[in-house]
C-alpha cells in the first residue's frame, strides 16, 4: 500500500490515534513512512512533539516539490518522517479551490514522494469538502474508523453517497470499529449488524486507557507500550490491511 | 567513502562532562546508558562494505551496520564470525538483505579488534522533540592506552537551525578537527597487517612509458605474483570461492603475460615457469569448476517445474561431495614444496638485477605495448568479422580465447594510454567478452550435464540387463534425476541459443568507424578493415 488515509467525516472516533500508530508500524517493518498531518488542529504533530517551520503554510503543501519537502522533519523513530500540520491548513479548501484540477492537486504533490517513501499516512481532517475529494483520489486505501452506533452509520452512509456522486473511491473503504467497548449493547448489536459486510474489517480497536494517554507521553502506544492490548489491537489491523494473517 | 565530515575529534583537554555540561545550557540532554564492549570490525576481503560506506561490526551475536546517514540496522542473535562467515548464515531480515546487496557471494572475514566506549545524547527541544542524536565515543585497541575520543553528529531532518546551532558549540569548544569514524578501525587493521582498500581483484598498475620492457614487466609480473600470494591463505582456508578465483586469474593473467611479451626475457631461463604455472592453472581448476556450478545452483533449481526440483538437489548434492575432494587434493598441492619453490624461484627471478633478458628486453614498454595490443586487436578483429548466429561453437571459442588475450594486454599497459580513449576501447570489448563468456558458460554447464546423463544411463543398462530387476527405489531416484538434468539442460540449451542472435550486432560495436580510428591513434599503424 502506497498511500493510506485515514479519514472519517465525525471527529474524535480514534482517527489520529490509529493514523500515527499504523504510521509507526509501517516504519517498523521496514518501509520508510511519511506521516502526513493534514488536520488543522494538528493532534497527530502533538503527539511527536512537532511543530511547523516558521515558513511552512498550507500554500506550500499545495505547490509541492521543495517547498513541501522542506516542510517534512525526522520524528524520533528511525525510518518514520512527517509533514506536521500548520494552524493555516485551515484554509486548506480555499486554497485548493484556486488551482486548476483542483481535486486531484494533494495526489499530484505527494506523486514525488513515492520515490523515497515506501508507504504514506494521511490523517485527515473530520469533514466533507474539496479537500477529502482530494484525499479520496490520492489515497489507495481510504481507512474509515467507525465507533459502532448508529449515528457513525449514519455518517458512513453520508461518505458512501459522496463517494458515489464523484463517481469512484467506494472500493477503496475500509471500516475498522474504533473506540469499541463490548459491554455496551449497542456496541455489540452494532458489530454485529456490519460484521462481514464488503470492505468491514475484522480487527478492531478497543476503547482503552492506553490510547487516550498518548497524549500524556507523547509516543505512539505502539512505542511506548509495545505489548498492551492496545498494542496488539494496532498490529492486527495493520496486518489485516496489508494482507498478513488477522491474529 | 564514509567521508566523516560529521566526526570530529574531542580535544585531549576536553573532558566529556564539560562538553555535556556545555549542550545542556542549550538542550534537554537526554543520555543513553553507556556502553563498553570490544567489538570486531568485520568486512569482504576486498573491502566491499567499506568502499560502500558501510560500518559493519559484531559484538558476540549482536550485529551492528552503520550507514553513511547514520542509519543503523542492528541484528541480535546473528551467527558468530570466527573465521569468516558467509550471507547465508544470516536469518532473513534487514541485514541479511542490505548486506547481500553489498558483499555478494564473498564472505565477512574479522578484521580488527576494538573496544569501544560511549554513549548517545539525545537533544531534545523545548517541546521534548528529539532535534539532533550525538555520539561520543572513545575507540581503543586492545591493551593500549591510547584512544580515539570523538563526537558523531547524526542530524535529523527538519532541524537544521539546531545543528548549525550544535556546530557553533562544538567549535567553541574546540571540536574542529574532523576524523574519521573509521579511526580505531583503521589503527586495528594496521596492528593485524591490513588498510582500508589494499586488496581489489582489479589489475592496477601505474607504469611510465620510458621503462624497458624489461623493468615494466616485472613490475607486472611482480603484482600478479602479489595477488596470488595474497589470494593464498584464504584458498587453502575456503574461505570464499572468490580467493580461488582471484588467484586463478593472477596465474592465468601471468601465463597469458608470459606468452604475449615473448622476447623480454630469455625464453629459456622462462621455461621452468611456464610449466609451474600451467601446472598451478591445472592444479586449481577442478575446484574452480565445481565452485562455478555450486554457484548456480539456486538459479538452477528456480529454472526448474517444482516437481524436478528434488532430483536436482541430489544432482547438486553430489557436486557438493566431489568439490570438497577435489578441494582436498588442491590444498595439497598449493601446500606442496614444489609450488613453494615455483613462487620463491619466481620471486627471486623478478628481483634478480636485472633478470636473464631476451631480444627485446631494452626496447621501450610503450612501444612493446603498441605492438602488442595491435597485434591482438587485429586477430579479435578478423576472427570476429564472420561472426554471426551460424558460427561453429570451435569458432566462438577460439574467438573468447583472442579476447581475453586482448583484454588483458590492455589492463596491463592501461596506464600507459589517455584514460577516457582507453576506457572507450574496451566497453564495446567488455561486452563481446560478456555475450561470449555466457555463451560458454553455458556449454560447459550442457556438456557436464550429458556427461552425466550419459553416465547415469549405463548404470540404468547394466542394472536392467541383470535378472530380477524391477522398479525400485533406487532406480525411482535415478530416473528422477536423469529427468531433472535433462530439463535444466534443455533449459539452459533455450538460453543459450538465442545469444547467437545478438553475436553480431555486439561485434559490430567494435568495429565502427570510431572505434577503429581510435585503435589507430593510440596503438598506430593501419588497421586492416575487416
Amino acid at each position: 500500500m502506497s498511500v493510506l488515509a485515514v479519514y472519517s467525516i465525525k471527529g474524535g472516533v480514534g482517527k489520529t490515534a490509529a493514523a500515527v500508530n499504523l504510521a509507526y508500524l509501517a516504519a517498523q517493518e521496514g518501509a520508510k513512512t511519511l506521516l502526513c498531518d493534514l488536520d488543522p488542529q494538528g493532534a497527530a504533530s502533538f503527539y511527536f512533539r512537532m511543530r511547523p517551520h516558521s515558513k511552512y503554510s498550507a500554500k506550500k503543501l499545495l505547490k509541492g516539490g521543495s517547498h513541501l519537502e522542506n516542510g517534512i522533519r525526522a520524528t524520533d523513530y528511525n525510518g518514520l518522517d512527517m509533514l506536521p500540520a500548520d494552524f493555516s491548513y485551515r484554509n486548506l479548501d480555499i486554497v485548493l479551490d484556486e488551482q486548476k484540477k483542483s481535486s486531484q492537486r494533494l495526489g499530484k504533490v505527494l506523486q514525488p514522494l513515492h520515490k523515497e517513501y515506501g508507504c504514506i499516512v494521511l490523517d485527515c481532517p473530520p469533514n466533507l469538502t474539496l479537500l477529502s475529494e482530494n484525499i479520496f483520489f490520492a489515497a489507495d486505501i481510504i481507512l474509515v474508523p467507525m465507533v459502532p452506533t448508529t449515528l457513525s452509520l449514519l455518517s458512513l452512509k453520508q461518505l458512501y453517497t459522496f463517494l458515489d456522486e464523484l463517481g469512484s473511491g467506494r472500493e477503496k473503504v475500509r471500516v475498522f470499529f474504533s473506540m469499541v467497548e463490548r459491554r455496551k449493547k449497542m456496541h455489540q448489536q452494532m458489530m454485529q449488524a456490519m460484521g462481514g459486510k464488503q470492505g468491514v474489517l475484522a480487527a478492531l480497536i478497543p476503547h482503552c486507557a492506553d490510547i487516550e494517554r498518548m497524549g500524556l507521553y507523547w509516543q505512539p502506544v505502539m512505542a511506548e507500550l509495545p505489548s498492551s492490548m492496545a498494542a496488539q489491537a494496532y498490529r492486527a489491523l495493520w496486518q489485516e490491511l496489508t494482507g498478513g494473517d488477522t491474529a | 567513502m564514509n567521508s566523516g565530515e560529521d566526526t570530529w575529534i574531542i580535544p585531549e583537554t576536553l573532558a566529556r562532562s564539560a562538553l555535556e555540561a556545555q549542550l545542556a545550557q542549550h538542550f534537554d540532554l537526554e543520555a543513553l546508558p553507556e556502553y563498553t564492549a570490544v567489538v570486531t570490525y568485520v568486512d569482504t576481503f576486498d573491502w566491499r562494505l567499506y568502499q560502500a560506506g558501510l560500518i559493519l561490526h559484531v559484538h558476540q551475536r549482536s550485529w551492528s551496520l552503520y550507514a553513511n546517514d547514520g542509519e543503523l540496522i542492528l541484528l541480535k542473535g546473528g551467527p558468530q564470525c570466527k573465521k569468516a562467515c558467509s550471507i547465508d548464515v544470516f536469518p532473513e531480515g534487514p541485514m541479511r538483505s542490505t548486506l547481500a546487496s553489498v558483499i555478494g557471494i564473498r564472505a565477512l572475514l574479522p578484521l580488527a579488534e576494538v573496544e569501544l566506549q560511549g554513549r548517545q545524547l539525545h537533544l531534545r527541544n523545548g517541546d521534548g522533540k528529539i532535534v539532533l542524536r550525538l555520539v561520543l565515543e572513545e575507540q581503543r585497541l586492545p591493551g593500549e592506552t591510547h584512544s580515539f575520543r570523538m563526537a558523531r553528529v547524526f542530524p535529523l531532518r527538519g532541524y537544521d537551525e539546531e545543528l548549525a546551532a550544535v556546530r557553533t558549540l562544538l567549535q567553541a569548544q574546540g571540536i574542529v578537527e574532523p576524523v574519521s569514524p573509521l579511526a580505531g578501525f583503521e589503527a586495528g587493521c594496521l596492528a593485524t597487517g591490513r588498510k582500508p582498500l589494499d586488496y581489489s581483484s582489479k589489475f592496477t598498475l601505474a607504469l611510465e612509458p620510458q621503462l624497458t620492457a624489461r623493468e615494466a614487466m616485472q613490475r607486472v609480473y611482480g603484482e600478479l605474483l602479489t595477488a596470488m600470494r595474497r589470494n593464498f591463505p584464504g584458498t587453502m582456508a575456503d574461505l570464499d570461492s572468490e580467493f580461488l578465483h582471484d588467484l586463478r586469474v593472477a596465474v592465468r593473467r601471468t601465463r597469458s603475460a608470459l606468452s604475449l611479451t615473448k622476447g623480454v626475457f630469455s625464453v629459456e631461463a622462462l621455461k621452468p615457469f611456464k610449466q609451474g604455472f600451467a601446472e598451478l592453472g591445472h592444479a586449481t581448476g577442478p575446484t574452480r569448476d565445481l565452485d562455478v556450478y555450486l554457484l548456480s545452483e539456486e538459479a538452477s533449481l528456480a529454472r526448474l517445474h517444482p516437481e524436478l526440483r528434488s532430483g536436482l538437489q541430489a544432482y547438486f548434492t553430489d557436486i557438493t561431495r566431489q568439490r570438497r575432494k577435489a578441494q582436498r587434493n588442491m590444498v595439497r598441492f598449493l601446500g606442496s614444496s614444489r609450488v613453494e619453490r615455483l613462487l620463491l624461484d619466481w620471486e627471486r627471478f623478478l628481483t634478480a638485477t636485472p633478470p636473464p633478458g631476451g631480444p627485446l628486453a631494452d626496447k621501450p614498454i610503450i612501444k612493446l605495448a603498441n605492438r602488442i595490443i595491435r597485434k591482438h586487436s587485429q586477430q579479435v578483429l578478423r576472427d570476429g568479422q564472420n561472426l554471426d548466429a551460424n558460427t561453429p561453437d570451435a569458432e566462438i571459442h577460439q574467438l573468447r580465447i583472442d579476447c581475453k588475450k586482448l583484454r588483458y594486454s590492455m589492463e596491463f599497459f592501461s596506464s600507459l594510454y589517455p584514460e577516457d580513449a582507453f576506457a572507450q576501447l574496451v566497453k564495446p570489448l567488455k561486452a563481446v567478452q560478456s555475450i561470449l563468456g555466457d555463451f560458454n558458460d553455458l556449454s560447459v554447464q550442457q556438456e557436464l550435464l550429458a556427461a552425466t546423463i550419459r553416465h547415469q544411463d549405463l548404470h540404468k543398462e547394466a542394472k536392467e540387463t541383470g535378472k530380477g530387476v524391477h522398479r525400485n527405489a533406487l532406480q525411482e531416484a535415478e530416473a528422477e534425476q536423469v529427468a531433472s538434468l535433462g530439463a535444466l539442460m534443455q533449459s539452459l540449451y533455450e538460453q543459450q541459443q538465442p545469444l547467437r542472435q545478438h553475436f553480431a550486432e555486439v561485434f559490430a560495436s567494435m568495429t565502427s568507424d570510431v572505434q577503429l580510428e581510435l585503435l589507430n591513434s593510440l596503438f598506430g599503424k593501419q588497421q586492416r578493415q575487416p
